[in-house]
């Protein structure tokens, strides 16, 4: 099969997710589609499958103009798309998840059961998997998931198989299976697209390579002619960033200390120390276990084993509440999901950390509430006309400020912050930077989770970069560019760079 | 003056209206109400209507807590008719009505309890363990009364239906516990963390936890809370009918507690909503029945009329929920592709 798109662009909104981006793909070829997140790599994906279509372009299919990309069009033309995120119905058994939308019918429309486990059985066995087909998804690992999500693909005849970082929860063999599998499909004939952030593996699967760095197409070529240095520049650009604040080596006291942490199937073994005054930043890919991580030191997530010390006193991570009396705070990633309160007031939303934490009494009184509200407004300006309106007449920006004040409230120690400058406009993200700094100079601690390297390069005087779980590299000042960022977010010191994985 | 009636505009009422619904509502009952009957708006009647309205009353007060923390609880009704039997057994035994005040208290405080902690340590819906709960309660008072009624013995009778019965200063008692009842609820969910926490949890429960709030204890006092208002009630029923059948003691107290806290305004999905709201859903609950029996609807139909207000009532909170959704939506997809 022959595909390529042409000019593509897809504005959502106001916001340009691709522009003018062009992609082709042959027959008998593994095609590594690489950029960092949201470079636009799963819309223009979500275009070729039909999800959603784009603002303008073209898409040809074997050389025929396609009017009007629609989902079941693409799946008529044998176009399969393996998400990211598990699309398994847990309630169903295997076999019926792998045939969902698609069962197989006798001549009175009676499911033909029979043949559905056998076919499933057929692809299973191909994938190497000793799964039942008869057995609910339920009682299936996640890695086991994924490769079931992927049998899916196989079931049906196909000429473009779209995978969207099919490995992230996969074990190193059933990742070589996967791989010969697919290499066993391009000797078919059949086309693969494969989005992956780690750079064995691309180096090892695939043949050709698009990079996409903001929405823009940079480059097309052969694996075989750049190495990992070079396709780490691709993604990253020249960039330049500019520096506002000096940063200083500030590693006397220790504040808190992670030993060993450890969570089944999403980080393990990690240490490391916290500085007074260090704005420490924690970095990586999709995938990486950093979210996991960072409520785990908050004890929103039970460890697995492993220990945490604040000022050298091993802290109970049994309950929230006790961490924040403690001295940690935490302003998790999506707001509206984690921390709107869209019921509450602008100011309730305020208090409520303070209640829990620093508050004694039973009783609380509105007047000295309001009051602290506009004590804190001069640190973070919040713009509300009126302080009793709902949250979510706010702005995006001015809610994250909310919520940004709702913890500074508490005068922590140690504040982590997960992606705080989520979905916010640009003047409120340097509000938050320049407030970071102020905080780091009044002694306090911040543990920052972000994927942004500007964001990074700004505000932080460490930098731990993640891969698969465990810290991969520790960046001081000087070494913290986007190049090692990338370098290491995509594990390429890691696993035989230049051979196969095997 | 000049100032005031320039204020009186579509807009401000429609203002007024959102935050206010329940006492707009009540206002227009009690104009329909005096409509058909001009005689409505008298003392005698008033005092008489929220005498009447009492007793479901204080459950749908206690209901209203559960909803407002996003939760439900159907065994309202089973557990005043089990509380209320046993509180009569021990009456009768100790001849002492504060016994029987305290009992009633402590083991409406216990069934609470046990919803709550099925709920939250048994992770089971509340809709289920509720439903569960309803139907066990109630049948264990039936089995003890072997299907008959309990009732209180005669030399108390007369003393402890004054209870009741009684009035002070023309008000009755039951109009007077249930307003002070309703002042203490009303400042819980105002003035204090606890009542701040139960609208957090019905609004967010993952930010509520995030922000370090005791989820599970919340939601367990929520329950506790109307388990004890639970035993109040079957303590005052049982004043003030001095004889519990136990198969019919109660009966759907847990639809007209629904119905009620729907009325006065608290949102079905959680975290909106205040207690005056519910004190005014009980009373105009109460108006409506009485305005059936006035238009001579016949009272097999009360079900229907219930089913009909609480289906009602919700439809219209859900349109104004559905045009704020809309508007966040569109807010979301902004910042998701600015991303």
């Amino acid at each position: 099969m022959h595909i390529e798109m042409k000019g593509i662009t897809k504005y959502f909104g106001a916001v340009k997710a691709l522009e003018n981006v062009n992609f082709t793909i042959n027959s008998h070829e593994i095609h590594g589609l690489m950029g960092e997140n949201g470079a636009g790599k799963s819309t223009l994906m979500n275009i070729l499958g039909g999800a959603i279509q784009p603002t303008e372009g073209e898409i040809y299919i074997n050389g025929d103009l396609i009017e009007k990309m629609t989902i079941s069009l693409a799946t008529e033309n044998g176009i399969r798309f393996i998400h990211q995120e598990l699309n398994l119905v847990n309630d169903l058994k295997v076999y019926e998840n792998l045939y969902l939308g698609e069962e197989l019918t006798n001549k009175i429309g009676i499911l033909d059961k029979k043949q559905m486990i056998e076919n499933s059985k057929d692809v299973l066995e191909k994938l190497k998997l000793d799964i039942d087909p008869s057995m609910p998804v339920s009682e299936l690992e996640t890695s086991r998931k994924q490769l079931v999500e992927i049998a899916k693909a196989l079931l049906f005849e196909s000429e473009l198989i779209i995978m969207d970082e099919p490995t992230t929860a996969l074990t190193n063999t059933e990742i070589e299976i996967l791989f010969n599998i697919m290499r066993k499909l391009r000797d078919e004939g059949i086309s693969i697209i494969f989005i992956s952030h780690k750079m064995p593996e691309l180096f090892s699967i695939c043949d050709k390579y698009t990079v996409l760095r903001d929405g823009l197409f940079i480059e097309s070529g052969n694996f075989k002619d750049i190495d990992e240095h070079i396709a780490t520049s691709l993604l990253v650009g020249d960039r330049v960033i500019d520096t506002e604040w000096i940063k200083e080596d500030k590693r006397e006291e220790v504040i808190l200390s992670a030993r060993s942490l450890t969570c089944a199937g999403f980080f393990n073994d990690v240490s490391f120390d916290l500085h007074k005054g260090e704005v420490l930043a924690i970095t990586g890919l999709h995938g990486d276990g950093r979210s996991e991580l960072s409520e785990a030191l908050f004890g929103a997530r039970h460890l697995t084993s492993g220990k945490i010390f604040l000022k050298g006193n091993e802290l109970k991570l049994t309950n929230i509440g006790s961490v924040m009396k403690s001295g940690i705070g935490m302003i998790p990633r999506n707001r509206k999901e984690r921390s709107i309160i869209k019921d509450l007031s602008v100011v309730n939303n305020f208090s409520v950390a303070y209640f829990v934490a620093k508050h004694k009494k039973a009783f609380i009184n509105d007047k000295k509430e309001i009051k602290r509200f506009n004590r804190s407004r001069q640190i973070i300006d919040i713009k509300t006309d009126d302080p009793n309106n709902y949250i979510t007449s706010l702005s995006g920006g001015n809610q994250q400020k909310v919520i940004v004040s709702r913890w500074l409230e508490l005068d922590s120690d140690v504040y982590i912050m997960d992606n705080p400058t989520q979905g916010i406009d640009v003047g409120t993200k340097f509000e938050i930077y320049r407030l970071i700094n102020e905080l780091s100079q009044r002694g306090k601690s911040l543990i920052i989770f972000s994927a942004e390297f500007p964001e990074i390069h700004r505000i932080a005087d460490r930098c731990f970069v993640m891969y698969k779980g465990h810290i991969n590299a520790e960046l001081n000042r000087d070494q913290l560019t986007e190049r090692n960022v990338m370098y290491y977010a995509t594990g390429s010191n890691t696993e035989g760079i230049n051979g196969k994985i095997s | 003056m000049e100032k005031f009636l320039k204020n009186i505009t579509w807009e401000n009422f429609k203002k007024f209206n959102t935050k206010y619904s329940y006492i707009v509502s009540f206002v227009l009952l009690l104009t329909l109400a005096t409509i058909i009957n001009p005689r409505y708006f008298s003392y005698r009647n008033l005092s008489t209507l929220a005498l009447q309205a009492s007793i479901k009353g204080i459950i749908t007060l206690g209901m209203s807590l559960v909803i407002i923390a996003g939760l439900i609880d159907l065994s309202v009704g089973s557990m005043v008719a089990l509380t209320s039997g046993l509180g009569v057994v021990v009456l009768n035994q100790t001849g002492n009505v504060w016994i029987m005040l305290a009992f009633c208290a402590a083991f409406g405080t216990v069934l609470g309890v046990i919803n709550g902690l099925l709920v939250t340590k048994g992770k089971i819906a509340p809709f289920i363990v509720t439903l569960a709960t309803m139907s066990a309660y109630r049948s264990i008072i039936v089995q003890l009364g072997q299907g008959g009624p309990f009732n209180v013995d005669s030399e108390i009778l007369d003393s402890f239906r004054m209870i009741a019965a009684g009035e002070v200063f023309g008000i009755p008692n039951l109009a007077i516990i249930f307003i002070v009842i309703t002042i203490i609820i009303s400042l819980l969910m105002s003035k204090t963390k606890f009542g701040r926490y139960v609208y957090a949890v019905g609004s967010n429960e993952q930010a509520a936890r995030l922000t370090g709030i005791n989820v599970d204890l919340v939601k367990t006092l929520t329950f506790t809370i109307t388990g004890l208002l639970s035993g109040i009630t079957a303590f005052l029923l049982a004043s003030r009918l001095t004889s519990i059948t136990a198969p019919n003691a109660g009966q759907s107290f847990e639809l007209d507690a629904i119905a009620a806290v729907a009325i006065g305004g608290i949102a079905m999905t959680g975290g909106r909503g205040v207690i005056a709201g519910s004190f005014l859903g009980a009373i105009m609950l109460q108006m409506i029945e009485g305005i059936l029996i006035i238009a001579k609807i016949p009272p097999f139909l009360n079900g229907l009329v219930k089913g009909v207000i609480i289906i009602f009532t919700v439809l219209l909170q859900h349109r104004s929920v559905l045009k704020r959704k809309k508007r966040l939506k569109t807010e979301a997809t902004k910042a998701a592709a600015t991303e």
